[in-house]
């Protein structure tokens, strides 16, 4: 018997978040603290019903989850926190749905937080690792998202509009969730003459630093339906790490996303043409349109056709990142990964408001990053829920 | 003139009238590793043997950085660029305008001063087209 059938079912019960912003004056315990609240509120549960707590975090500091959970009545307990980059959110929520399948406890809590404005880092770029040869050299995380911008127009013909396409339709869902920290709508053209960051990349293709919190409840199956008619299963959990650079010959396409999506589809014993919803890691315009590929959403190398055809907007065939993604919703690093788990719960009950889509059975959530010298990325984390 | 130096040892050799990126390849399994490493990462094995990519690559993807780096003042070009054996380098580009570059194209390598520091000329590796 392989792990997963020796797991129970789980299932997600409840789930909350700050508004993503800038929130310099407010800590990582205020942000953790509301998110946190909010989340158990709309599980209806009660502080000694948790068993088991994670938390991520990058830049938050020692017991994060600790901090947060103790304004909220939870302490005396096993608590892990998770450093994971980009993924971090996504890997502690991995972590309580491990514990509540492998039986430990029948409730647990996952959270993410992060205060990007308060870090070492506000106000700049995320510096690579001081022992990275292309760093000294000059790379920088956008630089390594434009020159793969620039292979894709070459090898597939996709085009500057086709990109800046990708933050329009974010920006137009930002709109509609009151959660999103940019609440403006943009054109093409205001995309197109923003300031060039790193040729073709312009600044509205790029995600902002931000501040926020997300936490969820999981709950095993067997008992989700005490605390709501609607449970959310997890129907795959993966978490990968990226190969070594000199595996990676093909620029445009992401070998770790692709990877880690196809286990997904496995454990779930669905494909991608099965998905209704998508929150995927928009970090760039570019990752976007490569992301609906590697995660078989389209073709190879047809990314760029994909968004013209309307299909991962908010009434297209599959809608990708209605939440406003993080390129308009924001990116509090390790929030990210649980906040998309939060978008994709209130999509499955139907609490969306004026984000849902229609009849949204099935959701994919995907998350990475974290800048390794000599590995395509860091982390990688791909879910997949049913309700 | 102060002092020259490398920005960092063993990446690249200087002849009298060769630049060449040098890393290494194991003797037991034949992978190939930019920059050298002590131990292969395929088998384990800590016999490999220096080798060099040669001074031509081809011009795999480049961008215009209007933001600084660490080191660098903005603009500054920099690509991908595909040496011999399969291996792919990120590296700074000399050139005179983008119309200069095409995808594909032929580069070669060149080393020149990166920046300074105090008296000394800190040097690296930088393609140009061919």
């Amino acid at each position: 018997m392989g792990m997963t059938e020796a797991l129970r079912d789980v299932a997600v019960i409840g789930g909350g978040m700050t508004v993503f912003g800038k929130f310099p004056e407010r800590t990582h315990e205020s942000l953790g603290r509301e998110a946190m609240l909010a989340a158990m509120k709309d599980a209806g549960i009660k502080p000694k019903d948790v068993g088991f707590a994670s938390c991520g975090t990058v830049y938050g500091g020692w017991c994060v989850g600790q901090r947060m959970l103790k304004e909220v009545g939870i302490s005396d307990m096993e608590f892990l926190n998770v450093e994971n980059a980009c993924a971090s959110g996504a890997s502690a929520f991995r972590e309580a749905w491990l514990r509540v399948a492998a039986g430990q406890c029948d409730i647990a809590i996952a959270g993410g937080v992060e205060s990007m404005t308060t870090s070492p880092v506000a106000g700049k770029l995320i510096p690579p690792p001081p022992d990275d040869v292309d760093g000294q050299l000059g790379l920088t995380v956008p630089m390594f998202f434009a020159l793969m911008m620039r292979r894709h127009m070459h090898e597939y013909g996709t085009t500057p509009e086709q990109f800046a396409r990708v933050s329009v339709k974010n920006h137009d869902n930002g709109c509609l969730n009151p959660y999103s920290q940019y609440q403006r709508r943009l054109t093409v053209e205001d995309i197109l003459a923003s300031r060039m960051v790193c040729d073709p990349l312009s600044l509205l293709q790029c995600c902002p630093n931000s501040d926020g919190a997300a936490a969820v409840v999981l709950c095993a199956n067997e008992v989700a339906r005490r605390f709501t008619s609607t449970p959310m299963v997890v129907a795959a959990s993966i978490l990968g790490s990226g190969d070594y650079l000199h595996k990676w010959e093909d620029a445009t396409f992401s070998n770790m996303s692709h990877k880690a999506a196809m286990a997904a589809y496995e454990m779930a014993g669905i494909g991608p043409k099965d998905i209704d919803v998508v929150e995927l890691h928009d970090a760039f315009t570019v990752a976007e349109i490569m992301h609906y590929e590697d995660l078989g959403l389209c073709s190879k190398g047809e990314g760029g056709r994909f968004i013209d055809s309307r299909g991962p907007w908010l009434d297209g065939t599959l809608p990708v990142n209605p939440s406003g993604g993080l390129l308009s919703k924001g990116h509090p690093l390790a929030a990210t990964g649980v906040a998309q788990v939060v978008e994709v719960w209130r999509q499955l009950r139907g609490g969306a408001g004026k984000i849902q889509v229609s009849g949204a059975k099935t959701a994919l959530t995907h998350v990475m990053g974290g800048y390794v010298s000599g590995l395509e990325s860091g982390a990688i984390s791909v879910h997949i829920f049913k309700i | 003139m102060g002092q020259r130096v490398p920005f960092r040892e063993g990446l690249f050799s200087e002849g009298a009238d060769d630049v060449c990126l040098t890393g290494n390849r194991c003797r037991k399994c034949g992978q190939i590793y930019f920059p050298a490493r002590s131990l292969c990462f395929a088998c384990l094995a800590e016999d490999l043997e220096p080798i060099g990519f040669g001074r031509e690559g081809t011009l795999y993807s480049y961008t215009v950085s209007y933001m600084p780096s660490l080191r660098f003042e903005a603009p500054f070009y920099a690509g991908w660029v595909n040496a011999r054996e399969g291996v792919r380098v990120f590296a700074p580009l000399v050139i005179e305008e983008e119309a200069q570059l095409i995808i594909g194209m032929k580069m070669e390598l060149l080393v020149a001063e990166l920046w300074r520091e105090g008296e000394k000329s800190v040097v690296g590796y930088k393609y140009r087209p061919l």
